[in-house]
């Protein structure tokens, strides 16, 4: 009599990978509150510093927000705001947060291309980046943060952003993201 | 004062439409008294006494929608109140759809100030989180109205 699911298996990665949380499946609006809260009062216990868990739970809220306001703008189907979301912590301390979602393949060439520009800039060019996002005209029609996101999870971040794209068998290409605090 | 009160509605309330309307007759509009919830702050206004507060964690995924309101009511008390107004808040976290929301609200402040009204800026943050102290201070950088950031020590 053995078990479907290899639980030691999984947990072995998971402690080896050190995680502290992970989720995949669809992400709602709710969904994405309850788990942030879950995680904010998780690092708060381990004691955490106050700058660090806002960083983290920032940096979460802006990744899994940004997977909605995609498949929404795009009028994409629901299905796609399945994601996983993983958030870690390094043998050195470091926390990271870590999420990935399919997306159409044009589009995760764009989004790497602009997680490369954002990785090539100091902390100047970032603010300076970021100050000028801010500036734009606001799209009443538009309900995020302006394309904001992807600097501000740029500039909480310790090391360059970094990301990649892997084509999937049903055409479509998975971007993954990957953020240190 | 009146009030009214939702959570997050899913269509904009009328407040826009009334706005305009008040306006147009010259009455003072209805305050807001917006209860906080999980991802959205609590936001109230006081339009005898010439103040709104701001208070809790700000990350609905439609910033714009939740914060319509007050923008009209800050636009309609700075077009006709005629006296000071001061806004009094303690956010924690907000993300980047909020921040682009307090963009503008601190712009309809900015314009106001240099045509020679008087509006102020207090914004109270827990003196351990450094974080909040920083987005207000890059806030402030674009602003020349008096703007305070004030740390508090919790227990």
């Amino acid at each position: 009599m053995t078990t479907t699911i290899d639980v030691l298996g999984l947990r072995e990665i998971f402690e080896q990978r050190r995680i502290l949380m992970c989720f995949n499946g669809p992400f709602s609006a709710s969904l994405i509150e309850e788990i942030g809260l879950a995680l904010r009062h998780h690092l708060e216990n381990v004691a955490a510093s106050p700058s660090a868990v806002m960083d983290v739970f920032s940096v979460y809220i802006e990744m899994t927000q940004n997977i909605r306001h995609y498949v929404r703008e795009n009028g994409l189907p629901d299905e796609l705001t399945r994601a996983t979301v993983v958030i870690s912590q390094r043998e050195d301390g470091h926390y990271l947060v870590s999420a990935g979602n399919k997306l159409l393949p044009a589009d995760g060439e764009r989004l790497l291309q602009r997680v490369r520009e954002l990785a090539s800039m100091d902390k100047a060019a970032l603010k300076a980046a970021y100050k000028e996002q801010m500036r734009q005209p606001r799209d009443p029609a538009a309900t995020t943060g302006a394309g904001l996101g992807l600097i501000d999870m740029a500039r909480r971040s310790s090391e360059p952003l970094a990301a990649s794209l892997q084509v999937l068998p049903d055409a479509m290409a998975f971007f993954s993201l990957e953020v240190v605090i | 004062m009146t009030f009214f009160a939702y959570n997050q509605p899913a269509s904009r309330p009328q407040t826009s439409t009334a706005a305009a309307d008040l306006q147009r007759e010259g009455i003072s509009m209805q305050d807001l008294n917006i209860i906080a919830t999980t991802s959205s702050p609590a936001i109230a206004t006081d339009w005898n006494e010439g103040r709104v507060i701001l208070a809790g964690d700000s990350y609905p995924e439609n910033a714009f929608e939740l914060f319509q309101p007050l923008l009209d009511w800050v636009s309609a008390y700075l077009a006709q109140a005629g006296q000071p107004l001061r806004l009094e808040l303690s956010l924690l976290y907000l993300n980047t759809s909020s921040i682009r929301i307090m963009m503008d609200l601190f712009d309809q402040l900015e314009v106001a100030h240099q045509a020679g009204k008087s509006v102020r800026l207090q914004w109270f943050y827990d003196a351990r989180n450094e974080r909040v102290a920083d987005l207000a201070e890059e806030f402030r950088e674009d602003c020349t109205f008096p703007f305070d950031i004030i740390a508090e020590e919790r227990a």
